[in-house]
């Protein structure tokens, strides 16, 4: 009898869903004939139009799913729109899979007009489809329509049912927007009373069509029903996404739809769960889950394996430094990320982990410690900005722990064995985190930290009579400045490669000695220190020298091109670059055309250049040259300034002094 | 039974003995360190060919990683399919003392597709294990076996698997029936290869090797198959994907290719053979009937590449690419012949391992199926044969580049294969020719036109551009040039199919401050398009030859109008260099206000002693510092 409910439920279903849907198989003569989308004449491919339907229903198999219906109809005006006629489709699973996305039949059919002007169409061959498996949790689902030539339309459809198990925090999202443009795109979510979501649209466009009705009694499962609600929304005229260097997540510019679960009222035995309404809830549920709550709270777990790592020290920072560097060293990082652990005494065994396992083990361990730890979920860069309309677990990606020593806190992730202590990726520098305690309410806390990039780099050369220079270069690399050092140096097996490495890339440099300090203390600058000789004249015959203060490292292009930017320059933290020379020369010379001081700022206290000559009467000047970026994100009313300042620095580096005989 | 027993022995005896083994780090020998990242303590892999459809690949590996650098070198990476079957694997971790820390089995690898970056879909999985242990150094021991139900495509030894690896002892068994017979090739060994051949039972031959020391990247080193010691096996006769065959050489390698493979793909409907008639009945020239087919093919096709069946070695049927318009190289090249047969044109299949940075021959002594990693097309006209790459939808036709050119490649002909040579780009060939006009106002702008034509392999290099949109193509522009400040103002490209293609690339472009101007002075960039920015790194005790493989001829003429009354305030820029590796020459001359800058830069390829690398690097660093050349102007 149920079974028999279930498919006059799906009949009726079908016939509401033609009636959204635009008509399959239908292809005017004018789709064929169009040669470009006179909205964007260069557009290799637009879509003409595409429906979505996502629906929450009992499937075939009793269990509720999230099924999708996509349908698209594509024009390829040229061969590089060609690609648009592939489409990855990413399907997630569970652990022992026993939750997968599945898809169900892709039908689809190239049209084109042939040689002799009628209308050609060639069938998918639905046996044409690939899976391939990208990783424990995912694979992907591939297929690409057949006969494709120029100015032919594509058109295809599928299904995909997805276990409400994967996805009940996020109904089925929906891309507006795309590398090509469309001319309209319309999604219709629909949505039964045992289950609340709140949308969310990303990006700067403007909904054309927002609409909502109530389908009675369209949801029903082993005696609870409910009805649903049907919302349509759509958009016209959506212009291509394009990317631009140095910013963040394409994801936070793309308009997009979104939907996070409110409630959710089980229909099996109709107890409600509240998701998301409040941060509280939020607390709630993650303090009792087993993956978040259940880890965090085993703060004796490691207590008796850490307690070696600290033995001895009483300060609290001094035991929180030690426990940092011990799981730093502990653990290798196995690349996978996320806020939740399989339980992190399974990892800590294993010496491997994601993000979550070797921060969770963190955060326990201090705690253990006697040191006052919070976890801080975070959304990383990649994944895009967090959205604060609503409170939502889901859109966080990452955790790391938040060390409360004195009055002072300190964010840690012991992924990175090279990370300093208190500093954190760069990918972390997303805007804010969520702090989570297992006693205490959550709430935001800013992510720009005070961390930056900082290098200072001193030149103190003497000209000699043979026409070579001898001297000493001392480079101090601190902050994240000091962290991309150490990659750099710990790319090669031995400090002395490093140097040979360096050595290698200046032919005309020859270092005779070298030293590297503070490459293992990670919370001191790095120093090199190299006594150098370099071969810049050939003979000191001519009358007069010239020279180049930055003859071993000069800027010559820019890195900002664009006459106009759409998007932020997100740098991720602040910068200050330091050189200063200086130069001894032989008694017979002086400085001919001593450079001019230069002070150019950006708005708003946003960075400066500054350059300044001094010279002292024995023949020695000091040359100074500050490069100072304040902000880790400029607007793109900012990025001309930016782009002019960098201008600066060029010219400036470009100059030449000359040294000429008295 | 006998056989069965014996096999047992050898396996259960190879274990014992490697379970005894000490890898305390403190044992390796202190000459291996130096330069490594890791170091291979023993590796043993032994090939068996238990059957024409079974052959049996046991290794047994012990590796100590002496850094984070090493990590990768100890990861387990296992390829298998449908023919490739995993029977076992596992492993330990060893602390730095040799002594256990933990244990893994194939449980603990993961499991993923194999993707080789552009294929829509490939047969291929991979089990891969990641040891996590960062507290150095550490060893990993670990020993796997697989079932190949085949008996062509056998393992090559590498006993040195990369850089940065040391090898203290491996040793290769290669063991097959009495009658199962082989051809070998040991490369790139020196004296330090142990071979022996015990025939009492069965085959069995023996490899060994021991302590090789870390090599060091090196740049225009040669190919790493050129260097790297590695032994090869081929078998006389063979079963592959159910097909029997047998080879000795390329010839009867390439006929049971040709028949097995290809003979029977190339059907095409009635109305398709009409069609290329039809196409090409006013053309007389075959040649030209080719390229119009070509073209043709071009038009209809794109690339889409689908690797499945036989070992990825067989194309689609030229049918299904008529129906689908898509194909990876070989199902293209397929097609291509399919489409010239009806038009009686004869063309070859031919398998080339492809490659821009190194050009690799198929090895001319020793035939075997892994060599080659692409297919293109070979018409063997009379006194002119013409070459064809199916998978670009824009390349004139007969045009290789640089992916395919100058090497040995396989045509697989009815009477048999045959090794035939692609044609060369000579060092004139591939040219570069530049002239520019430009003018540098009172305020230091800079504005003019510039024209390039790019000859040979350099034909393609503006092909990604070409078909951008404006707007993109000024983007992309601003990033090959190095003048600061670029505004381009018009450009165009023209680019010529002819059977010598080139392209023509006219830029006007204005540029601010590119001069400098101040207190009666004025410096700019005398090369500001064409710079090479830095030499290639020094280093110390090489070990290779310098190996160029690919010259080429850069040609610039600037002309420079610069405002009025300045004279030069040092020495003009004059360099001539002419060494067996390259040329360079670089002028300036002011008369009046005209600046005129020329520039020649040719780098011949070839293999040159690996003392002449310090000469190489020399002679960049002179190009540098004449490309860094400031122009320094002062008032008269």
């Amino acid at each position: 009898m149920r079974t028999f409910l279930i498919l006059v439920l799906s009949f009726c279903f079908l016939q509401l869903a033609t009636a959204q849907d635009f008509p399959y198989g239908q292809i005017s003569t004018d789709e064929l004939n169009m040669k470009n989308y006179a909205s964007d004449i260069s557009a290799h491919a637009v879509v003409l139009r595409e429906y979505g339907k996502a629906q929450i229903q009992v499937a075939s198999d009793d269990n509720i799913k999230v099924m999708f219906e996509y349908h698209v109809k594509i024009k390829i005006f040229d061969k590089k729109g060609f690609d648009e006629a592939t489409t990855e489709i990413k399907l997630r699973n569970n652990d022992d899979h026993s939750d997968m996305d599945e898809i169900e039949k892709v039908t689809g059919a190239t049209y084109f007009t042939g040689d002799d002007g009628t209308i050609h169409k060639v069938e998918f061959d639905p046996k044409k489809v690939y899976t391939t498996r990208d990783y424990k949790y995912q694979s992907t689902f591939k297929f690409t329509m057949p006969a494709l030539v120029e100015g032919c339309v594509v058109e295809y459809t599928y299904r995909l049912f997805s276990p409400i198990g994967l996805h009940l925090d996020n109904f089925h999202p929906w891309e507006f927007q795309s590398d090509i443009p469309k001319v309209y795109s319309e999604f219709e979510a629909i949505i039964p009373g045992h289950f609340t979501y709140n949308a969310a649209l990303r990006g700067y466009l403007k909904l054309t069509k927002n609409t909502s009705s109530v389908l009675k009694g369209c949801f029903s499962t082993h005696g609870a029903a409910s009805d649903c609600s049907d919302i349509i929304y759509a958009m016209s005229d959506i212009p291509a996404f394009i990317e631009e260097d140095d910013m963040t997540s394409p994801k936070n510019y793309l308009s997009t739809l979104s939907f996070d679960l409110v409630e959710f009222t089980n229909p099996y035995n109709g107890v409600v769960t509240k998701e998301t309404k409040e941060w509280k809830d939020i607390d709630y549920s993650l303090k009792s889950d087993y993956a978040f709550g259940g880890q965090l709270k085993r703060k004796d777990l490691l207590k008796d394996r850490i307690l070696p790592a600290y033995a001895g020290k009483t300060d609290d920072l001094e035991k929180a430094k030690a426990i940092y560097a011990y799981l730093q060293k502990w653990f290798k990082w196995n690349d996978y990320i996320g806020y939740e652990s399989d339980g992190i005494k399974k990892a800590f065994e294993s010496h491997t982990g994601s993000i979550a396992d070797i921060n969770m083990a963190l955060i326990t361990a201090l705690n253990g410690a006697g040191i006052n730890t919070e976890a801080v979920l975070l959304s990383t860069r990649e994944n895009g900005l967090l959205n604060d309309l609503y409170p939502a677990v889901n859109k966080f990606n990452y955790i790391i722990a938040k060390a409360n020593i004195g009055d002072k806190i300190y964010l840690l992730d012991a992924s990175d064995p090279l990370m300093a202590f208190g500093m954190l990726p760069l990918k972390c520098l997303n805007d804010k985190g969520r702090v989570f305690s297992l006693d205490k309410p959550s709430y935001w806390i800013d992510l720009n930290l005070p961390q930056k990039e900082t290098s200072n780099s001193v030149m103190e050369f003497t000209l000699q009579d043979d026409g070579k220079i001898k001297g000493t270069i001392t480079n101090y690399s601190m902050g994240y400045e000091a962290y991309k050092k150490r990659v750099a140096i710990k790319k090669f097996n031995t400090t002395d490669e490093y140097v040979e490495d360096i050595a290698g890339k200046f032919p005309k440099l020859k270092i005779l000695k070298s030293e590297i300090s503070n490459l293992d203390s990670l919370d001191k600058p790095v120093m090199e220190k190299y006594e150098v000789e370099i071969n810049i004249y050939d003979k000191m015959a001519a009358g007069s020298l010239t020279f180049n203060p930055f003859f071993l490292d000069r800027m010559t292009t820019n890195p900002y091109k664009l006459t106009e930017r759409s998007y932020p320059v997100d740098r991720g933290m602040p910068g200050d670059y330091r050189t200063t020379l200086i130069m001894h020369l032989p008694a017979q010379y002086v400085v001919d055309n001593p450079p001019k001081a230069l002070g150019i700022a950006l708005p708003n206290n946003g960075g400066r250049f500054l350059t300044d000559f001094q010279a002292s009467d024995d023949n020695t000047f000091t040359f100074s040259h500050i490069i100072q970026l304040n902000k880790s994100i400029y607007s793109s009313q900012e990025y001309p300034y930016l782009k002019e300042l960098y201008n600066n620095i060029i010219q400036s580096e470009k100059a030449e002094m000359v040294f000429k005989k008295k | 039974m006998k056989l069965i027993l014996f096999t047992l022995f050898l396996v259960s005896g190879f274990l014992y003995t490697h379970a005894q083994e000490n890898y305390d780090a403190s044992l390796i020998p202190k000459e291996l360190l130096q330069h490594a990242s890791s170091v291979i303590r023993d590796q043993q892999m032994s090939v068996r060919v238990e059957s024409l459809d079974n052959t049996i690949v046991q290794v047994k590996s012990a590796i100590t990683v002496l850094n984070k650098n090493g990590d990768e070198d100890a990861e387990i990476v296992l390829e298998y399919d449908k023919s490739r079957v995993i029977k076992s694997v596992k492993g330990i971790i060893l602390n730095e003392f040799g002594k256990p820390v933990t244990k893994f089995s194939e449980g603990d690898f993961e499991n993923q597709s194999a993707w080789d970056g552009f294929s829509l879909f490939l047969d291929d999985k991979i089990k891969y294990y990641r040891p996590a242990f960062s507290q150095y150094p550490y060893t990993v021991v670990y020993e796997y076996e697989m079932k190949l139900k085949q008996s062509l495509d056998f393992p090559q030894w590498e006993p040195v698997p990369g850089y940065g690896v040391a090898v203290q002892k491996s040793s290769f068994t290669f063991t097959c029936a009495k009658d199962f017979n082989i051809r070998y090739k040991e490369n790139n060994f020196h004296d330090n290869l142990v071979r022996s051949k015990n025939s009492a039972l069965l085959n069995t031959y023996t490899w060994s090797v021991s302590n090789i020391k870390a090599a060091k990247i090196e740049p225009y080193r040669p190919y790493y198959k050129n260097v790297t010691p590695y032994v090869q096996v081929a078998p006389e006769k063979f079963r592959y994907f159910g097909l029997d065959g047998s080879f000795t050489d390329w010839k009867t390698l390439g006929k049971w290719e040709y028949d097995k493979l290809l003979a029977s793909r190339t059907e095409l409907s009635p109305e398709t053979i009409e069609h290329m008639r039809d196409l090409t009945k006013d053309i007389s020239d075959p040649k030209l009937k080719a390229k119009k087919i070509y073209e043709y093919m071009q038009g209809k096709t794109h690339y889409i590449s689908v690797q499945v069946g036989i070992g990825g070695n067989q194309p689609f049927l030229a049918s299904d690419v008529d129906k689908q318009n898509y194909g990876d190289c070989k199902a293209l090249v397929n097609y291509t012949r399919a489409l010239l047969k009806a038009v009686n044109i004869d063309s070859w299949y031919c398998v080339v391992e492809s490659g821009s940075r190194y050009k690799v021959n198929l090895l001319s002594d020793f035939a075997s199926m892994d060599q080659g990693n692409h297919i293109i097309l070979c018409i063997p006209f009379k006194n002119d044969t013409t070459w064809a790459d199916c998978t670009s939808q824009t390349i004139p036709f007969g045009y290789l580049g640089d992916f395919t050119d100058d090497r040995d490649v396989l045509a697989c002909t009815p009477e048999g294969g045959k090794l035939i040579h692609t044609p060369k780009y000579t060092v004139e060939d591939d040219l570069e020719k530049r002239s520019a006009e430009f003018v540098i106002d009172a305020n230091g702008g800079l504005s003019g036109n510039m024209k390039t034509i790019f000859f040979g392999t350099n034909f393609d290099s503006r092909d990604e551009i070409v078909n951008e949109p404006v707007k993109e193509q000024y983007k992309m522009i601003q990033k090959i040039y190095p003048i600061n400040n670029m505004d381009i103002v018009g450009l165009d490209f023209k680019q010529d199919k002819s059977f010598k293609p080139f392209t023509t690339e006219n830029i006007k472009l204005n540029a601010r401050d590119y001069a400098s101007l101040s207190d009666g002075k004025c410096f700019f960039m005398i090369n500001s398009v064409n710079r090479i920015e830095s030499p290639p790194n020094q280093v110390t005790n090489r070990q290779n030859d310098v190996y160029i493989s690919r010259g080429f001829t850069d040609i610039d003429e600037i002309t420079y109008t610069i405002p009025a009354g300045y004279r030069l305030e040092k020495v003009p820029l004059n360099i001539t260099m002419d060494k067996p590796f390259g040329k360079f020459i670089a002028t300036m001359e002011l008369k009046g206000n005209l600046l005129t800058y020329k520039r020649k830069f040719q780098l011949i390829d070839g293999t040159y002693g690996k003392d002449t690398y310090q000469d190489l690097v020399d002679f960049f660093q002179d190009v540098v510092d004449a490309d860094e050349y400031t122009v320094s102007l002062v008032k008269s």
